[in-house]
């Protein structure tokens, strides 16, 4: 059984990817019980399932669904802790769309 | 670098190839994508690859007697990691209890396909401690494809021979090459360069309209001018992407 690609992608991309599984690294900024607000190049809504549990402005990658107003429904969310570059990880981003041919299809 | 010269002459006279030892961090969409002419021999943009490392998550963890299977997602595509129990080990690492589903790790092994599946044979499967471990190895993975499919990064063209390149993560490349050893840049280039290294500016250097009127030159021609530099790493963007100012390498 393989696992769908997640693409990397920031708030910014958002609207490209509507309805698609994603992959998003970003800082923690709000947490709201059912919801979160996470900064990755910009401010997403999450929302977030029973089963991850994120800390105020911690680092998070979070694989989900984008929703038709640009939400991203969290399917998994692992902490990175508080010493993420996020240069380096912005910059991974603009990679994997500028060489796509060795990360997604 | 693949190995070079020395004495490495195998028993049997013939020239051996170290390509395939070299080291390469890679996605594990190349390795799905790896074209595997017959056997273990893999190729990878062309160039033949045997050790690879990754970095993914893990999904699932399988415990047989003889092995331990792990499957490793790293957004790119999964892939199988098995590693042998060795025999001999009295102990087993500490580091093991830390590789659960959803961690992160890095693996390092061989390609392998089984009848049609494709694994890696790991030596070591290891835990990221530091999550910017995953932002560096897309980073090198990128890096290294970009070596062999473009050349090295000052541009001596095309088919570097498809030299494998250590993945150990060594900027190999960058101490043959002088700063400002232009050879392989097109005319163009050449001469924004220069102006660049010439003109008066202040820190924030030269936006390329300016330098295209100050040449004379098409500024389509000195922003593909500028493309190849800043890709070369001879000259950063400062204030926006059109303004550039010479990389001093000291």
């Amino acid at each position: 059984m393989d696992h769908p690609q997640t693409p990397r992608i920031l708030a910014p991309h958002l609207q490209s990817f509507q309805h698609k599984l994603i992959r998003m690294l970003g800082k923690v900024v709000q947490l709201r019980g059912e919801t979160a607000v996470i900064d990755a190049g910009g401010n997403v809504d999450v929302i977030l399932n029973r089963d991850c549990h994120l800390a105020l402005n911690h680092a998070v990658e979070i694989i989900g669904k984008v929703d038709a107003s640009l939400h991203v429904k969290v399917q998994a969310a692992t902490d990175f802790g508080t010493n993420i570059d996020f240069s380096a990880a912005n910059a991974v981003v603009e990679a994997t769309h500028r060489h796509k041919e060795i990360f997604y299809d | 670098m693949p190995a070079e010269g020395g004495s490495q002459n195998s028993p049997s006279g013939g020239r051996r190839d170290y390509s395939q030892d070299s080291l390469r961090p890679v996605t594990i969409k190349q390795i799905r994508d790896a074209v595997s002419d017959s056997g273990d021999e893999f190729k990878i943009d062309g160039s033949k690859t045997s050790q690879i490392t990754i970095v993914g998550q893990i999904r699932n963890i399988a415990t047989q007697t003889t092995n331990i299977t792990y499957k490793l997602d790293d957004g790119t595509g999964s892939i199988e990691v098995k590693q042998w129990n060795d025999a001999d080990a009295m102990e087993t690492s500490p580091l093991k209890a830390r590789l659960i589903e959803g961690a992160y790790c890095r693996a390092w092994g061989k390609l392998k396909d089984l009848g049609n599946r494709r694994h890696v044979n790991a030596q070591i499967v290891r835990p990221v401690d530091d999550m910017n471990e995953v932002s560096y190895h897309m980073l090198e993975a990128t890096a290294v494809h970009l070596y062999i499919t473009r050349g090295p990064i000052s541009g001596t063209g095309l088919g570097a021979g498809g030299a494998a390149v250590n993945g150990a993560g060594q900027q190999g490349a960058a101490g043959a090459y002088g700063a400002t050893d232009l050879v392989g840049y097109s005319a163009v280039a050449k001469r924004v360069y220069n102006h660049l290294k010439e003109a008066p500016q202040t820190n924030e250097g030269l936006h390329q309209q300016e330098i295209a009127a100050k040449l004379g030159i098409d500024t389509a021609e000195v922003a593909k001018a500028g493309d190849a530099l800043l890709e070369g790493g001879l000259i950063y963007t400062t204030v926006d992407d059109q303004t550039w100012a010479i990389l001093e390498a000291d």
